[in-house]
């Protein structure tokens, strides 16, 4: 008997079709802000999928991604800088370094639920970030610049950096998808509605849970050393910036928590707004952003896809 | 031989010991009802054997080895599943969903035996008809028959069921002691219930617990004629 899997192909071809076109567009001479805008959509699209990814599937709220993203900036910047790497190889180490990262902070906070599991993880981001900006002082060294930051060695074109966040942007989504179909997929969605029944039908719980946070983080972390090489310049204060998280929280919930094209759509409104406003009134376009948030939350409360999904009465969290 | 076997198992809750100086051994194949008065400590042993508590004192084996401090996703791999007495579906995922999950990592399949394995538990089951539907919304009676398809399709050979029958309608409840029949030819069953009718006439033994101890043992006629059974139940008047 065929097997229904209500969705996926239905979705993934116009998906495949946005990707050819947006490989296409800068060849067609897209150029200057409007090259950068797209980039730093798809950046934002892959940082919400990431945190989507372990926070949407499992229902464990995340509340120190930045924490792989500041890492990960300084990850790279020191490859570069100290070791003298090559990007692309400095990008796939720091994704290791995160990923090993990720393991040991995954191993002791993922034991927690609810808001215990967020403010340990709010936590351990906080202190990276210390360690980053202290240890140069307390430890008398001049490895991490301290509050002054890193200065990368200088970036090619914005097309290259097009590419390599449109790159990160499709492996994050294509994971996405991929992963709500697969076995781990369902192990996740199990753990999500009943942990402990979850277990006791099997589900190994804090090792699947650790799974998708590892896969989240270590993206998260590489995505942070494009971003780092992609503005030369790194801070704690900036990369570690709690406001990056909450921006990925915001973002999916706004699109829809736990679905594929949730992060992808609140990623791109919310920075489409972001800029628009900023553009207009440089001051406090922050209240109207906040404004427009408060709105969509009240009319879609489910995100802008997952109140979609629900009205056209769906089971599946796969728009 | 034992199949699952208790020796001596003791647990506190603080000054409470919800289970004392507990031992019983389960036959392969049998049904074995549990039943005892509220607070007795049955779902207390259930969540011993599946690995939710670990046991103060004394050791539970299955196939003659301890599964004391195992976590219960192995313990569940290893061949024991219950169902729980306040059902707990995986609410937002679809009944066949459900039944999938359990196969995927009950017996540790992959997607396509899975599949396959919870088409066959569905129709086992009869939720054909709810199959798509998000399993946190199908009526009480349902979600109880869904927790027995996962338990079975978790590939367990030993079943503790927990109060599949509470609330249930007469007539519910013939539809589930033939699905229970049906059960018990795959696995060996140890059900706690409390509805009598159903329980005795079901069971090849009943072992009746009371304040964590147990009182009796036997054949469901040798266990209702016991005095200490008809105390715990009614009390000393009526002994």
């Amino acid at each position: 008997m065929l097997m229904r899997r209500p969705g996926l192909n239905g979705i993934l071809l116009p998906l495949l079709v946005l990707g050819i076109i947006l490989l296409l567009i800068p060849l067609l001479g897209m150029a200057g802000y409007r090259l950068r805008l797209f980039s730093l959509i798809f950046m934002w699209v892959a940082l919400a999928g990431c945190w989507n990814l372990m926070s949407g599937s499992t229902g464990y709220i995340d509340f120190g991604p930045v924490a792989y993203f500041g890492v990960g900036s300084y990850c790279t910047a020191l490859f570069m800088i100290k070791g003298g790497f090559p990007f692309l190889l400095s990008i796939f180490i720091t994704g290791w370094i995160c990923a090993a990262l990720s393991l040991v902070i995954g191993l002791s906070t993922l034991r927690l639920q609810g808001a215990y599991f967020a403010i340990a993880t709010f936590a351990a981001a906080e202190a990276l970030k210390q360690v980053v900006l202290e240890s140069d002082r307390v430890l008398d060294i001049d490895f991490f610049g301290g509050a002054h930051g890193l200065t990368l060695p200088s970036p090619p074109s914005g097309i290259f950096f097009y590419y390599v966040m449109l790159f990160f942007m499709g492996l994050v989504v294509f994971l996405t998808a991929v992963i709500q179909k697969s076995k781990l997929g369902y192990g996740l969605r199990a753990i999500k509605d009943a942990e402990q029944a979850a277990e006791l039908t099997g589900v190994p719980a804090l090792q699947i849970k650790i799974r998708a946070y590892i896969l989240s983080s270590s993206l998260i972390g590489c995505i942070g050393g494009v971003e780092a090489y992609w503005l030369t310049y790194i801070i704690p204060d900036d990369v570690f910036n709690v406001m990056r998280t909450i921006q990925m929280v915001i973002m999916t919930l706004l699109g829809g928590m736990g679905t594929l094209l949730g992060p992808v759509i609140g990623a791109t409104f919310f920075t489409l707004i972001s800029e628009f406003f900023g553009a207009k009134f440089v001051y406090d376009y922050l209240i109207l952003v906040g404004l427009v948030i408060v709105v969509v939350i009240l009319l879609m409360p489910q995100g802008i896809i997952g109140t979609l999904v629900k009205k056209r009465g769906k089971s599946s969290w796969l728009f | 031989m034992a199949f699952l076997e208790c020796r001596g198992v003791t647990k506190r809750f603080g000054a409470l010991e919800a289970i004392r100086n507990f031992s019983f051994a389960l036959r392969p194949g049998e049904i074995l009802g549990l039943i005892g008065p509220n607070g007795s400590g049955k779902t207390t042993l259930f969540n011993l054997i599946t690995g939710l508590y670990a046991p103060d004192e004394g050791e539970i084996l299955f196939k003659e080895k301890s599964i004391v401090h195992i976590p219960p996703h192995e313990i569940c791999r290893l061949g024991i599943a219950k169902t729980s007495q306040i059902t707990m579906p995986f609410g937002t995922m679809s009944v066949y969903e459900n039944i999938l999950v359990a196969a995927l990592y009950g017996q540790n399949l992959g997607m396509a035996q899975a599949h396959v394995a919870a088409e066959r538990i569905l129709a086992l089951v009869g939720l054909h008809e709810q199959r798509d539907e998000p399993a946190g919304k199908i009526p009480a009676p349902l979600r109880r028959r869904l927790e027995l398809g996962r338990v079975l399709a978790t590939g367990a050979e030993v079943l503790l069921l927990d109060e599949v029958m509470a609330g249930l309608t007469p007539a519910e409840i013939e539809q589930a002691l033939v699905l229970l029949k049906l059960l018990s030819t795959q696995a060996t069953i140890i059900m706690v219930e409390h509805v009598m009718q159903a329980v005795m006439g079901i069971s090849d033994r009943i072992l009746v617990i009371h304040h964590g101890e147990k009182i009796a043992e036997g054949t469901p006629i040798e266990v209702t004629g016991k005095p200490e059974v008809i105390e715990a139940y009614l009390g000393k008047r009526y002994t």
